[in-house]
């Protein structure tokens, strides 16, 4: 029966086709050429090749040091999937047994999961203010600090600062997924457990984890991808400054297209993105053995 | 024992829920303040009287009813059209074993690891030569196609989950297979249906970068957009903006409220199954 109908399922599945090919895969064709092109949008006249050059101008950049960016970009996606998963699977844990308005419960603490990242920088830039700002009046309130500290505006507090807005956007992800999976670890696995005596921590180390691992690792894999890519919350809350010690190479991106227009030296960096999460995927998916990524 | 794990429990959910709700307080506070009240010290975290200044001054001095409205048009004509789209695609790609399936989905999953300003300028480039820049029609295709990879993945994920032998009874009565897809298939899948065009929704509700680029007038600005061009607006201070930013937040959390189950379900069993 599979192929019986295959005119409908061609025609089913064409506008799939085009849409993806026509206006994504047609357009990274040209960003890729573009990156080895010096393509100005100010002066689009003097479009040329220009080899690797567009690569070398962003990594010998002065005033934006590209090791900075590069580490920044590694703290960034590091740190936030670590306290994102961890108080995910945390939260998760909370949630697994029901109680009265759990439901209600997790709207409220998931809620965050649906907003956008760019009003959440803007919210949390307001909390983070330095003069108006309600982490500081909390923290002096609480005499941890006896001066304003300016989190978006000093570069010893700026990446933290960025860092845990993500982590508060991040957590319902986890909670949700981590949830979804632990509901389907069968009970009986827990009761045997139960039998020989083992404790809350021998359990979740022996038999959640273990049953739950896939979707550790396509969470994982996912977000990682997924806060690499995300330069929004970083955009609204400090543009990549200040000083470049906010700026991720998404930032980066931002920066030469909308400040410099220099959308060849910007597309480099775009081809430097790829190139690193595709690596990453291939590393990941071979150390974590997970041979085909379960879609 | 028992007590103190239960009273930690209790605790720690707690913690979690205020940490949750703070920002959403914070701002919709700020929101309720009123000019005055924003800047004054000591700080306030229950405004003396609840003034909807703010609002009035968003809605005077922006247009925000034409930015809503856009946002509005834009968003819920690409979640339908990713949906339409991805609605037979994952079914086809769910019940057809053509050969590249797996390609498929590989090229499937390839573009969410593409930065959208890789492709911006191209696509710019390609709206630009059939004179398509700053219409929301433009925006409403862009987002269409930004929806349909992950929407396609999800789509299958919930297709496969119907057995196959439903439609095969249908079709051995004489049901033509676009009548058994839609007879016994999609009623079937309804609720994951309804998480795709949620999930759309939501994400092209909030989508900023894309729709900067391509509506530059006023008139056609989005949420997003708008809120971006208060960052730098003479005249424009937190109290407009926490104004533009409660309302820019609520319907993707009112659409959040009503989906959660579905969403939760789509995501968790279509696309990343454990």
């Amino acid at each position: 029966m599979k192929n019986k109908n295959s005119k409908i399922f061609w025609i089913m599945i064409t506008p799939t086709f085009i849409s993806v090919i026509l206006l994504t895969y047609v357009p990274i064709l040209k960003g890729f050429i573009i990156a080895f092109q010096n393509y100005n949008l100010f002066n689009l006249s003097n479009v040329h090749f220009i080899g690797f050059k567009n690569f070398w101008a962003v990594f010998s950049d002065t005033n934006f040091n590209f090791l900075r960016i590069l580490l920044n970009t590694f703290l960034w996606v590091v740190i936030s999937l670590f306290f994102q998963f961890i108080l995910g699977f945390g939260l998760a844990l909370l949630l697994k047994k029901p109680f009265k308005g759990r439901g209600v419960y997790s709207g409220l603490v998931f809620y965050p999961w649906a907003l956008s990242g760019f009003a959440i920088g803007l919210v949390w830039a307001w909390m983070f203010n330095g003069q108006f700002g309600m982490i500081n009046d909390i923290l002096k309130r609480i005499g941890l600090i006896h001066r304003n500290i300016g989190f978006l505006s000093d570069p010893k507090y700026a990446l933290i600062s960025v860092i845990t807005t993500n982590i508060w956007y991040g957590i319902p992800f986890f909670a949700i997924m981590l949830l979804a999976a632990l509901q389907s670890v069968p009970t009986e696995l827990y009761e045997a457990a139960e039998i020989d005596g083992a404790g809350s921590f021998r359990k979740l180390f022996s038999i959640t984890i273990p049953y739950i691992k896939p979707t550790i690792i396509n969470t994982t894999l996912l977000r990682a991808i997924w806060i690499m890519n995300f330069p929004e919350i970083i955009y609204a809350m400090t543009s990549g400054g200040p000083a470049n010690s906010t700026n991720i190479l998404a930032t980066q991106m931002i920066n030469k297209i909308y400040n410099f227009y220099d959308y060849g030296q910007g597309s480099a960096i775009g081809l430097v993105i790829m190139a690193i999460l595709l690596t990453y995927a291939i590393i990941y998916l071979k150390v974590t053995s997970l041979k085909e990524l379960e879609l | 024992m028992k007590i103190m794990t239960k009273f930690m429990k209790v605790l720690a959910l707690m913690v979690y829920l205020v940490f949750a709700l703070i920002p959403l307080y914070w701002i919709i506070i700020t929101s309720l303040k009123g000019p005055k009240e924003i800047y004054t010290f000591p700080i306030r975290y229950l405004p003396t009287s609840i003034s909807l200044q703010s609002y009035k001054r968003l809605f005077t001095f922006t247009n925000f009813t034409i930015y809503f409205r856009n946002s509005l048009i834009v968003s819920l004509s690409a979640s339908f059209g990713a949906l339409l789209i991805t609605m037979f695609s994952g079914y086809a790609i769910s019940r057809y074993g053509f050969k590249f399936k797996k390609y498929m989905l590989l090229a499937l999953f390839f573009t969410q690891m593409i930065p959208t300003f890789m492709i911006m300028v191209p696509l710019y480039t390609i709206f630009s030569k059939v004179g398509m820049i700053n219409k929301l029609t433009t925006l409403a295709i862009l987002y269409t196609n930004m929806m349909i990879p992950f929407s396609a993945i999800m789509a299958k994920g919930f297709f496969d989950r119907i057995p196959i032998s439903l439609e095969e009874a249908a079709l051995i009565d004489g049901c033509s297979r676009v009548q058994a897809l839609f007879k016994i298939v999609i009623p079937l899948t309804l609720p994951g249906l309804s998480a795709i065009f949620s999930f759309s929704f939501v994400n092209t509700w909030n989508e900023l970068f894309l729709a900067v680029m391509f509506m530059n007038s006023d008139a056609k600005m989005t949420i997003p957009v708008a809120l971006n061009s208060f960052i730098s607006k003479a005249g424009i201070g937190w109290d407009i903006m926490s104004a533009g930013l409660v309302i820019a937040l609520l319907p993707t959390m009112v659409v959040f409220a009503f989906a959660q189950r579905y969403i939760v379900a789509g995501l968790t069993k279509g696309a990343v199954k454990g």
